[in-house]
């Protein structure tokens, strides 16, 4: 690439409404906000000018600067000036690699922005060369399905999607997870997801929880979204959102461990039963998995730890305490 | 098994003049052979086949002797596996081996000679231990056998060990290369089983339960010494008809006497293998079940679950059998307790279990 054309390409001063308005062939830039810019051009001017290419007949594609761009507009200034490049002398990929390294030195893309520009770098080069050299530029690992992933990104997730992972509100496991379903089941779940603000770690949880779901019963994550038990929830006014969350999330996850949140409802049961002293617990092992159960005592001085320890000594059905499969409520 | 087909055969550069290669690229003659230099073997992004039709050839760096990867969290047999090749022909949707489908094919190792001669060296050298050793961890032990006629190498070995057993554990019914030998000593020749419904449902590519236990009753009947592991255990609807229906076709084909030992395993997995499972096998019910995170950080059922599989299990085992040689794999002491009714409490009291077993069948 010739680095000295794009610094002596030439100046101009270009009216804003012939520049055209969508991010182009070389765009890179999804979610951000432009209010910072607005301001700091409004109150320095524009330090930066943007790089514009022309056909023959006079049209102008951005290249960089379509922020710049979209600022100036809000302004509404008349025209701006630009760098302004000849088609016949760069060719498409050597305008994609200057808005890249522009970028890329500038700030750091989100996931959407980075599934632009693999979708991009993939009408120009090979996939081994973009795995091999561009793929670690983006701080992505260099593998296939990877590539894959962010192209999926790119070119099949839904708008709100986008803008959620680019705003860090999904997670591309999640986001992953949502590609893998069909359409409409994805819009559905998504629907969810941010109507009632689950967050990642919930996020995944849900997604986990339907389509399993949705395989033992055979019923599609659609119908199980209309299920009348969840419906109810998404409409009880006496819960706000994260506590419709956590109650969706409960009602799934006990249609999906049946027996083990059946066990957790018979040790609480059984547990309950005691008349435990004050501040004083005793939890079963994760998931029943280890044999351990825990007794937590918590004490200010030692007279009231000996008068604890004893009415756990002579309190009636403490011996009961164990695996619930095994003894029952 | 269903036909195995290779349709290509890669080999690094420099292993192609050993006797071992050779041998294969003679059993091969029509196939295309692409000779590559040393690791530029690509992944192939091929999830779904993961490169099962292509044989690779090449030598192994690390040692060929190692132990089961057993964990601290649960009690282990103390297995040792001989490492003669990655990956599988068949295709089970519960196969741990998914995991590695970023390296693809089937590699075979072909300094396996020199290998050999090492784990042969250390066997000799601990005269007071028993060498429970197998080839069917990362892979068929027989799968690919025609080809690489690993039994025509190994059995010989090992017949003449008195302190290491060979086991070659497989899903399949090529057995042909075992019955050409005339070696029988110290090997042990052993099949997995599963429910009919789990058999046909998710163990593709590999033979028909009445395949496997028709190669099994011909190997008993030609003095090797056989053993059985139910693993995964796979609750599903109606599992415990499911699993004796496969009981019963044991009884009609299998004397109960020649059996060394019979394992019981439940599903269990690295909790990435999920989202390739589901990708790979859409269909599959493998993943049905109600997993909990283990205490060695992989998922498997929920205890009761599996305390129930391993109690109908040995029920009808041992009606069919008082001493059939069952144990547990990768358990816990309590598990163990309250579905065999006894523990080896440790994995050297496991270990200790089934070298005995060795020693009363083998002397």
């Amino acid at each position: 690439m010739d680095t000295q054309k794009f610094a002596t390409a030439d100046l101009h001063l270009i009216d804003t409404d012939r520049i055209n308005d969508s991010p182009g062939p070389y765009g890179m830039s999804f979610g951000f906000e432009l209010k910072p810019l607005v301001r700091s051009i409004k109150t320095v001017g524009l330090l930066n000018v943007p790089v514009l290419i022309e056909d023959g007949e006079g049209a102008k594609t951005v290249i960089s600067g379509y922020r710049r761009i979209q600022a100036v507009k809000s302004l509404k200034w008349d025209n701006m000036p630009c760098r302004v490049l000849q088609k016949s002398e760069f060719s498409p990929l050597e305008c994609l690699l200057l808005n890249l390294h522009e970028n890329l030195a500038t700030r750091n893309l989100n996931n959407v922005e980075k599934g632009m520009v693999l979708s991009h770098l993939n009408s120009y080069l090979p996939l081994n060369e973009i795995m091999k050299d561009y793929m670690p530029l983006l701080d992505l690992p260099s593998n296939e399905e990877k590539f894959d992933l962010f192209l999926k990104i790119e070119k099949e997730l839904d708008e709100n999607i986008k803008i959620y992972l680019a705003r860090g509100h999904i997670s591309l496991q999640g986001v992953r997870m949502l590609l893998d379903m069909d359409p409409a089941s994805r819009l559905s779940v998504f629907g969810l997801i941010s109507n009632l603000k689950f967050n990642i770690n919930q996020q995944i949880q849900l997604i986990n929880y339907l389509i399993d779901i949705s395989h033992i019963t055979k019923a599609s994550v659609i119908e199980l979204l209309k299920d009348q038990p969840l419906e109810n929830i998404r409409l009880n006014d006496n819960l706000n959102t994260p506590q419709k969350a956590k109650a969706v999330l409960r009602l799934l996850r006990t249609r999906r461990f049946p027996s083990l949140t059946e066990a957790e409802k018979t040790f609480n049961k059984m547990v309950s039963k005691l008349d435990l002293p004050e501040r004083v617990r005793i939890d079963p092992p994760l998931f029943f998995e280890s044999p351990d159960y825990r007794l937590e005592i918590l004490f200010k001085e030692g007279k009231e730890l000996r008068e604890k320890i004893g009415r756990l000594f002579k309190m009636d059905g403490i011996e009961e305490i164990g695996n619930p499969w095994e003894r029952g409520a | 098994m269903k036909d195995l087909k290779i349709k290509k055969v890669i080999v690094e550069k420099g292993v192609s003049g050993q006797e071992f290669a050779q041998q294969i690229l003679r059993r091969l003659p029509d196939i295309p052979v692409q000779t590559i230099k040393e690791n530029e073997s690509k992944a192939v992004h091929d999830i779904q086949n993961m490169g099962k039709e292509i044989l690779h050839l090449l030598p192994y760096k690390g040692e060929f002797l190692k132990p089961c990867p057993g964990t601290r969290e649960y009690i282990c047999c103390g297995y040792q596996i001989l490492n003669v090749a990655t990956n599988c022909p068949l295709d089970c949707s519960y196969c741990i081996l998914q995991s590695y489908f970023n390296q693809p094919y089937l590699k075979t190792f072909v300094n396996l000679e020199q290998g050999v001669e090492q784990v042969l060296k250390i066997i000799d050298s601990n005269p007071d231990l028993v060498f429970r050793i197998g080839t069917g961890e990362f892979t068929d032990s027989l799968a690919i056998d025609p080809i690489t006629r690993w039994s025509d190498w190994l059995l010989p070995l090992f017949s003449k060990r008195k302190n290491a057993v060979l086991e070659l554990k497989t899903k399949t019914d090529n057995i042909r290369g075992l019955l050409t030998s005339k070696f029988r000593d110290r090997i042990i020749v052993s099949w997995s089983l599963n429910s009919p419904f789990i058999a046909v449902r998710e163990e593709h590519r590999a033979a028909s339960l009445k395949k496997r236990l028709e190669a099994a009753r011909q190997c008993q009947s030609e003095g090797f010494v056989v053993g059985f592991h139910f693993d995964p255990l796979i609750p599903h609807p109606k599992w415990k008809e499911e699993y004796t229906k496969t009981l019963e076709l044991l009884d009609k084909y299998i004397d109960p006497k020649g059996i060394i030992w019979i394992s019981l395993g439940s599903l269990r997995f690295m909790p990435g293998l999920k989202p390739i499972i589901r990708r790979r096998h859409p269909d599959t019910c493998v993943l049905d079940g109600e997993f909990i995170m283990g205490l060695d950080g992989k998922m498997r059922y929920f205890k009761p679950i599996r305390m129930e599989l391993y109690s109908y299990m040995r029920k009808n085992l041992e009606k069919w059998h008082p001493d059939p040689g069952l144990y547990l794999c990768m358990e816990s002491h309590d598990v163990w307790q309250k579905s065999m009714g006894w523990s080896p409490e440790t994995s050297n009291g496991l270990k200790r279990y089934l070298d005995r077993r060795v020693v009363e069948i083998f002397g």
